[in-house]
């Protein structure tokens, strides 16, 4: 029996609609992605990754074709449903961080698992704090987030998305609003998760970051263009800023 | 999301955004107190109004000379002779003619320009004065016309203080009286401050002033004032010859005015200006209203964003509302007791001031104001508290947190 991918999309379409105005930017995508794969999805501004990345990641909804996901359909699936997928299996680090701003950072860590079904409250705090000691951020732990740099609060970020163990981290243009250095550092943590065996999807239109990956899907005009093993894949330096 | 975390996540969202929070909890404040504020100083002053009229007793009728009043001419049409057929009416008792008195009253160095009522000691029972010293004006005292006057509290201390004011001369005009009664603070009647007279024997008022009419007649009904009023105007007519089978009061030269009237015409003055009020109070309520909304849609493009986010990390759309709903009801629970407790304070103080200058004037708390003060910004509060929380947790994740408002 073959095994079930994790991602499997068929004929998979999405269109945005502006005033009765349909604007296509996914055509019959097929895709398929399995555990523990760490996979860059590229492509130019304009041809769908990020619409497809939260797609994927269960944060907008398709217009037709087919999302299985563990080979389950997830069209049909409840508000709540996806409520608890997004809760328990992925997680994401946007580019615009995304953090609560005014608020520390152990509590922007702790956030998703509020939301978490079945982790009890007294391993929260536990948790959180081995998630931010993964992206090296233990002194920084009771900083609010507006204290800290771009690169910082990117990796409070990834130590959010870290913190309910998903099967799958998302990750779109992680290093594009940072410096290199930091950028080295956030790509360093991302390859360290997949070491330990979390699913990556990573998106982004430059071929340096992608080449972080072991898998490069191109995408053009919203369809798949190439989708190739990476064989010159980058490992990302040990650098100071982490550890 | 457990109950628990939804509360502290709230009160978190609460103490972050401090300002938002207090310019939302002001905009209620605002808007609770100022419909409670509106209201009960209305009712108070209707309150304080309606005492007035109480004062004066049930029953209780005035007689006054109505007509064209000529240049340099008061009405005369009320004669001492109506005075004495209205007082064989059996249905009229406590009957007191009154003839006002211009001037200025003196006590050494001491002036006063109190109202100076020339009377009868039925006008003590009639207006419910009490005697503080001395006595009151009686049947010897008008029957000889003798010099003597009482004098009502305010009057007695702006002329002597502290002393005894008993056996002491004081001038009227250009004659001398003997003091021979105070009497105690009453307040005020009809606005008018009782405290301020000074009473004389009607025929000595009516000997100084040559005056052979009346400035009005105060007498109380003897069971239904109706009927007083009915026999009163008809041996007026038939003494003044006026042919009014209409009862058309602009036919008559005298207007009869019970003190029912007269509560009648205040109650309907005050539910006037409580209706006013009320306005007032709506009007402030709604401007109130319009600024929590306001700032809750202002807040509604950052609110999305987080809402959004919120529900990328695994959010139910419940959790959401829950979140928003117990921030909503937390804040307008806080605002509408500030405002309400505020509104209270404040009452009290004006009226407080108010009653320095009025007299005995009491606060009164409108509970319905203070509950539809609450039910409005219970309901816009946690109407436009919601706002945000259901638009936001209709769309998908990533149109939340991209929401530009």
């Amino acid at each position: 029996m073959p095994k079930v991918p994790l991602i499997q999309t068929k004929a998979l379409c999405k269109s945005y609609f502006n005033e009765e105005l349909e604007t296509p930017v996914l055509f019959d995508l097929d895709l398929t992605i399995q555990e523990g794969e760490f996979v860059s999805i590229m492509g130019p501004s304009g041809s769908g990754k990020s619409t497809l990345m939260h797609i994927l990641g269960f944060l907008d909804n398709i217009t037709s074709g087919q999302y299985l996901f563990r080979g389950k359909p997830t069209r049909t699936m409840s508000d709540d449903e996806l409520a608890q997928i997004r809760a328990t299996r992925v997680s994401f680090v946007f580019q615009a961080f995304n953090l609560l701003p005014r608020t520390s950072v152990l509590d922007n860590v702790m956030l998703p698992l509020l939301y978490h079904p079945t982790i009890p409250v007294y391993e929260r705090e536990d948790r959180a704090r081995k998630a931010i000691e993964k992206v090296g951020l233990t002194d920084r732990a009771d900083y609010l987030t507006n204290q800290l740099s771009g690169g910082q609060q990117q990796r409070v970020a990834i130590a959010r998305s870290l913190v309910t163990e998903p099967d799958l981290i998302f990750a779109d243009e992680p290093t594009g609003n940072l410096d290199s250095k930091s950028g080295v550092a956030v790509m360093e943590v991302l390859q360290d998760l997949h070491k330990q065996g979390h699913t990556i999807i990573l998106v982004t239109h430059e071929m340096s970051t992608a080449q972080h990956a072991q898998r490069i899907i191109q995408l053009l005009d919203g369809k798949v263009d190439k989708d190739s093993t990476n064989f010159k894949r980058i490992i990302a330096k040990k650098s100071n800023t982490l550890k | 999301m457990k109950l628990r975390d939804t509360i502290r996540t709230s009160a978190r969202a609460l103490t972050i955004n401090k300002m938002r929070s207090a310019l939302t909890m002001l905009g209620i404040i605002i808007g609770v107190g100022s419909v409670v504020l509106m209201v009960s100083v209305g009712r108070s002053f209707e309150g304080y109004i309606l005492d007035q009229i109480d004062s004066f007793g049930g029953g209780a009728i005035d007689l006054y000379p109505t007509g064209f009043e000529k240049f340099g001419q008061t009405l005369d049409s009320l004669k001492f002779e109506d005075y004495e057929a209205v007082k064989r009416l059996s249905t009229v008792e406590s009957i007191a003619p009154v003839i006002i008195v211009t001037e200025k009253i003196t006590y050494g160095t001491e002036e006063a320009s109190p109202m100076v009522f020339g009377t009868t000691k039925e006008i003590q029972r009639n207006y419910g004065l009490k005697l503080d010293l001395g006595r009151f004006i009686d049947e010897r005292d008008v029957k000889s016309a003798s010099s003597v006057a009482v004098l009502a509290s305010e009057t007695a201390e702006n002329l002597f203080g502290n002393a005894n004011p008993i056996g002491e001369r004081i001038r009227i005009g250009e004659r001398f009286y003997t003091v021979i009664g105070t009497l105690k603070t009453v307040g005020s009647l009809l606005l008018q401050d009782l405290d301020e007279f000074v009473y004389v024997p009607y025929s000595t008022a009516r000997s100084v002033t040559g005056q052979r009419y009346l400035s009005y007649i105060n007498l109380l009904a003897v069971g239904d004032d109706k009927l007083a009023q009915q026999d009163i105007k008809t041996i007026l007519r038939k003494r003044h010859s006026i042919r009014n089978p209409e009862d058309d009061p602009d036919k008559d030269d005298f207007l009869v005015r019970s003190s029912e009237q007269v509560t009648e015409i205040i109650n309907s003055v005050s539910l006037g200006l409580t209706a006013f009020m009320g306005l007032i109070a709506g009007i402030s309520l709604l401007v109130g209203g319009i600024g929590i909304m306001n700032i809750m849609l202002v807040s509604v493009a950052e609110r999305t964003r987080e809402i959004g986010l919120r529900k990328a990390l695994g959010a139910r759309r419940q959790d959401i509302l829950f979140q928003f709903l117990i921030e909503a009801v937390a804040l307008t629970i806080a605002g509408g007791v500030i405002g309400i407790i505020g509104a209270l304070l404040l009452g009290l103080v004006l009226t407080a001031v108010a009653g320095k200058f009025l007299g005995d004037i009491s606060f009164a708390m409108s509970l319905p104001a203070v509950l539809a003060a609450a039910l409005m910004a219970g309901v816009i509060g946690v109407a436009f508290g919601l706002y945000p929380a259901r638009k936001a947790a209709a769309l998908s994740p990533m149109e939340a947190i991209r929401w530009e408002g």
